[in-house]
């Protein structure tokens, strides 16, 4: 059983780096793409596009952080289901948040493209989805304080 | 790329088409256009142009029968069955061309609507029948549209007729374009306005008295006409069109 709990915290300590990899990975290829069809149709403004689209990249950069205060000098019984819980759940929320932050960009480049002067209040659903995951982030740092170790 | 992430670099390739009959030229040409649409998966663009020649009066004008029409838009419906909201903008042009047909019908004097089945497709076709008198054909409560093309009709209006059923095809693509952002449906709909867009833009009250009397004098050569006309929606300059049979 005890091994179970260990391998588990080994689970939960990578599982925010994986999952905002993931999440990173998929949001900005979202972005990206419309940031590429974006400029064959336009005449300059390149950089904005490329540089909202890569917005969901912050994910994984959270994600490294998470794991770093996950860190533990040893992964054993007492700290393992702890380590699995913060770390699994600020993953998928790194992995979703991650995704959909690329969905509304995309959504944002495609608006903006055709109304130019919305293009920095279109961004505000993508500002909000970033909102929710810095809460992960530092609600995980703040656990990750209190886990025995 | 995959296929979610191709239909966003196209989709957002596309210039934005604006609002009808406010434009002098269309933001795309028919070459760029059909050098975005290189984009789409083979099938689909299969669909498209199946899609494309059923909803422009090119497409449909090869055939002499009404009854042809209705078979190839039933084909058309059959092959987009993966594509529901399709399906129903095709269904909904088809009705849209078969209440025009019906106040043609009536305007040139015929007293009943006949063998409907024959010449019109889709839901509406008994409540034309029934209610053949009424200006609206019993629909105008939630058409109000169908006793303004009456009475453009009525009056000869061609250009107000040309605008109204314009407005009401751009209104339903629309309403579907709303259900659709990065997919082929959205794609399959942005054709579709480009190509009333286009053709608006290339609009002339001269052009089209021209086209139109080459019309009246082709159909009075051949001696009858087509139920299902969408020629006031889609009567173009020249066989130019887009995507092989599209208006252009």
């Amino acid at each position: 059983m005890n091994e179970f709990v260990v391998a588990l915290g080994w689970f939960g300590l990578y599982a925010p780096v994986a999952l905002g990899a993931i999440g990173s990975a998929w949001g900005c290829a979202l972005g990206g793409s419309a940031a590429i069809g974006a400029m064959l149709d336009s005449e300059g403004g390149y950089g904005r596009f490329i540089g909202v689209s890569l917005m969901p990249s912050s994910q994984v950069i959270y994600g490294i952080v998470i794991m770093f205060s996950l860190q533990q000098s040893s992964i054993d019984a007492a700290n393992g289901a702890a380590l699995f819980g913060i770390g699994v759940l600020s993953g998928f929320t790194m992995l979703f948040t991650g995704i959909r932050q690329g969905e509304v960009l995309a959504s944002a480049i495609h608006a903006s493209k055709a109304k130019p002067e919305i293009f920095g209040i279109s961004l505000a659903p993508a500002a909000v989805l970033e909102g929710f995951s810095v809460f992960a982030l530092v609600f995980a740092l703040v656990l990750a304080g209190s886990i025995p170790s | 790329m995959s296929q979610p992430h191709q239909y966003i670099a196209l989709v957002t390739s596309l210039p934005d088409l604006g609002k009808l009959f406010t434009r002098k030229n269309v933001p795309i040409s028919e070459f760029r256009l059909k050098q975005r649409m290189s984009m789409l998966e083979a099938e689909h663009t299969g669909l498209l142009q199946e899609l494309v020649e059923i909803t422009a009066w090119a497409g449909v004008a090869k055939y002499d029968q009404d009854l042809e029409v209705i078979r190839r838009a039933n084909q058309v419906v059959n092959d987009l069955k993966d594509y529901p909201d399709l399906q129903h903008l095709v269904g909904t042009r088809m009705e849209t061309r078969t209440l025009i047909a019906a106040l043609r019908r009536r305007r040139d004097g015929q007293e009943t609507a006949g063998d409907i089945a024959s010449w019109g497709y889709g839901r509406w076709c008994g409540r034309i029948k029934a209610n053949w008198s009424d200006p609206a054909f019993g629909l105008g409560h939630f058409m109000p549209w169908i006793s303004e093309a009456h009475r453009f009709l009525q009056t000869g209006d061609h250009i107000g007729m040309e605008r109204l059923t314009l407005t009401q095809v751009f209104r339903q693509l629309d309403h579907f374009g709303a259900l659709h952002e990065f997919d082929f449906e959205a794609v399959a709909i942005y054709v579709l306005r480009w190509v009333i867009v286009e053709r608006w833009s290339r609009y002339n009250e001269d052009d089209a008295r021209d086209r139109l009397a080459t019309l009246v004098q082709a159909a009075l050569g051949k001696g009858s006409t087509s139920g299902i006309d969408p020629a006031v929606t889609e009567f173009p300059k020249d066989n130019s069109f887009a995507f092989e049979g599209a208006t252009s």
